[in-house]
């Protein structure tokens, strides 16, 4: 199995509560991550402004905050190398990352049965 | 006095800068302990004058007081406690992650309630610690946490492995994952402060409108999570025998129509009454004297300073001057602010330009006065309250929906943290913003400095912003706008006395933080600036001397000082009152 690592910017609340709006990418990115846990991947979170010797311990993130800033994150690892930076991943890009080729289906099996109007579940 | 009467083991001091808590809570300890009981006085003022109020060094260490025999002080200083906490989490990574990565983490850690939790986390052994505790009949704080910590504390949805499961989740609550104290100690320390034979809990306000309402709101809050043992001390009323001085039979009868109109639920609390004393509270005997009922024998001759300091209406002619412009007010609540953004946009429309005041005047009656009576004056009102529940109710809908009932327990609490509010009504009153580039805005408030990095650092304003405009490569961010002084002016309002002003000081410092540099500072409230001739009041004006110059060589690029209202300035002619030369 794959080890997904997220390492989320300093939010001092990532809900967005304090931010001028609440962030519809990490709404949906903490629910895609509890269906991942759900599914049996393999996932874990790191906040920058609790957790920076998560980040100051990696030379790959570090490496990353030199070049890029926090500005770049959030990044995501897969077993240790950059898989992702700058957005969370959907759904179905974490079920690939962690190779959870069931869990993929279940989802192409959603959006089949959504499918019926038009393709994909953005136009309707 | 009814608040003397059967201490218990502990009593907290509540209530907003300048009150006169901190001397209460000296005051009552030298009480104590002149009847032979063992006291600690714990001070966690970050303006603490503890130590200069008794003479002697006192610091971060339980400290006998020479002077009063079983007496000891400790002073804990909040800003130093949240350093600290600042330091276990950032320090480790300081020169290892980038300068700006550390410096981003900081400003998280940066706000209000890391503040306070971490100057709670720093009390909670002398609430529990038996070690602690055994050595004294009486422990008493200066000062006591909010309703917004305690409730926090008190949520089971806080402890639980909630924060570690869900670091997304977590907000005000952030500082208390990495605090060092166990689970235990806080809900034991919540206990203890609502328990009534053990605890009780001093309002201090003054006879005024503002203060009164805001105690009666802290009242509320704080017996809505039962802490219902609560005293009220009305301190600084001006004395009767003052009252043929007419500045100070003015506010006499100001404050007595305030008192008249007190809140109920305050009415209802075992309240004393303490007059307003000549000098400042600095060494035991002025501290014995403030809850003894002695008459004060007056010094006979009294120094009148007539120098006058700069008005008003010298801001608002430089103002003026630029033709279009943001104003904004800030300062701590029960200041003025509102007043004062009302007394310039009126003077400013009066001398024919365009201006629309923008206020958050909770009490409708200034809106009502002005709407439709001046030519040139438009005015707005944001409602705070209605703003700050139209993003909680926006948030809970969106962000809450996923959330499990603890999760959304706390994320509801979260939502009633003071940043949420000043977050709601910054975004109401960002919308008038724009307006400036034509005419004069005039707000009677601003975010403050944390806020702004944060939504800046977020670059999420970059984005908003770039969303609504066509063209996405020109743009200017509330952040830039505010850094600007051609286009905003921030000013400062004070009160002459040692913790608003201090407190004011905290405010710029903040500000500087995120670029922005106040503009002037408006000394609200003066009685220096009333010439009273009054010896009591005389004695006043000289001690805000010492607070005046400070501010005028210390902290203000410009300054105005505004006398002392006999009445509310309520009306087009009573605040442009506070705009004449003299």
């Amino acid at each position: 199995m794959k080890k997904l690592q997220v390492f989320d910017p300093a939010l001092c609340c990532s809900t967005g509560v304090c931010g001028t709006d609440v962030d519809q990418a990490l709404v949906d990115f903490s629910a895609d991550v509890d269906w991942l846990k759900h599914a049996g991947g393999h996932i874990e979170r790191f906040n920058l402004a609790q957790q920076p010797m998560a980040f100051a311990d990696s030379a790959v993130v570090k490496g990353f905050l030199e070049c890029s800033g926090a500005e770049g994150l959030p990044l995501i690892l897969l077993d240790g190398e950059i898989a992702m930076a700058g957005r969370y991943p959907t759904r179905k890009e974490l079920a690939r990352f962690a190779g959870l080729s069931a869990a993929l289906e279940a989802i192409a099996v959603t959006e089949v049965k959504s499918d019926a109007c038009c393709s994909g579940s953005k136009c309707c | 006095m009814k608040l003397l009467k059967d201490v218990p083991q502990f009593l907290f001091f509540t209530g907003k800068g300048g009150v006169g808590k901190t001397s209460l809570a000296c005051a009552t300890a030298v009480r104590l302990a002149d009847q032979g009981k063992r006291v600690l006085l714990v001070s966690t003022d970050p303006a603490s004058n503890v130590g200069h109020v008794f003479g002697v060094a006192i610091g971060n260490t339980v400290t006998q007081i020479p002077l009063v025999s079983n007496l000891s002080a400790l002073e804990i200083d909040p800003q130093a406690a949240a350093q600290a906490y600042r330091d276990r989490i950032v320090g480790p990574v300081r020169g290892v992650l980038p300068e700006s990565v550390v410096r981003g983490i900081e400003e998280q850690l940066s706000g209000a309630c890391t503040t306070e939790i971490a100057a709670f986390d720093e009390f909670t052994e002398l609430l529990t610690d038996p070690a602690m505790i055994e050595p004294f009949d009486h422990i008493i704080f200066d000062t006591a946490p909010t309703g917004h910590t305690i409730r926090l504390l008190q949520l089971p949805g806080a402890w639980s492995g909630f924060l570690d499961d869900n670091p997304e989740g977590a907000s005000c609550l952030g500082p208390l994952s990495g605090l060092e104290k166990q689970r235990q100690r806080y809900s034991d320390a919540v206990a203890v402060l609502a328990d009534s034979c053990r605890t009780r809990l001093v309002l201090v306000a003054r006879a005024q409108r503002s203060t009164l309402i805001e105690a009666a709101r802290t009242s509320e809050e704080l017996a809505h999570i039962g802490f219902s043992h609560q005293y009220l001390v009305v301190n600084g009323c001006m004395p009767k025998s003052e009252a043929s001085d007419p500045v100070a039979s003015a506010i006499l009868k100001r404050e007595q129509g305030a008192l008249a109109a007190m809140p109920e639920v305050l009415r209802a609390l075992p309240t004393d009454k303490r007059d307003l004393l000549p000098f400042n509270l600095v060494g035991v005997d002025a501290l014995r004297a403030l809850l003894s009922d002695a008459t004060i024998k007056l010094p006979d001759a009294v120094q009148h300073r007539t120098e006058d300091m700069p008005r008003l209406s010298g801001l608002i002619d430089e103002i003026e001057k630029a033709g279009h412009g943001l104003i904004m007010l800030m300062g701590k609540g029960g200041v003025g602010k509102t007043t004062m953004a009302a007394a310039i946009a009126v003077e400013l429309a009066a001398r024919g330009h365009a201006v629309q005041l923008t206020t958050s005047d909770p009490a409708a009656h200034l809106a009502d006065t002005l709407r439709g009576d001046t030519a040139n004056l438009t005015l707005s009102r944001i409602d705070p309250h209605a703003e700050t529940e139209r993003y909680r109710q926006h948030v809970l809908e969106t962000k809450g929906k996923n959330l499990d009932a603890q999760g959304r327990a706390l994320l509801e609490e979260d939502l009633r943290s003071p940043c949420t509010e000043e977050i709601a009504v910054f975004q109401a009153f960002s919308r008038a913003i724009r307006e400036a580039n034509h005419a004069f805005v005039v707000m009677d408030t601003a975010p403050t400095g944390h806020t702004l990095l944060l939504l800046d650092a977020t670059g999420a304003y970059h984005r908003e912003v770039a969303r609504n405009m066509k063209d996405s490569t020109r743009f200017t961010t509330p952040m830039m706008q505010l850094q600007n002084q051609e286009h905003t002016r921030i000013l400062i309002v004070t009160l002459a006395e040692t913790t608003p002003v201090l407190e004011a000081a905290n405010l710029q410092e903040d500000l500087r933080r995120a670029g922005i540099a106040p503009w002037a500072w408006i000394v609200n409230q003066s009685l220096a600036a009333a010439h009273p001739a009054s010896r009591l009041l005389a004695l006043r004006a000289e001690q805000e001397w010492k607070q005046l110059e400070s501010v005028q060589q210390e902290y203000a690029s410009r300054i105005a000082v505004v006398p002392v209202q006999t009445e509310e300035p309520v009306g087009i002619d009573a605040l442009r009152t506070l705009a004449e030369t003299d």
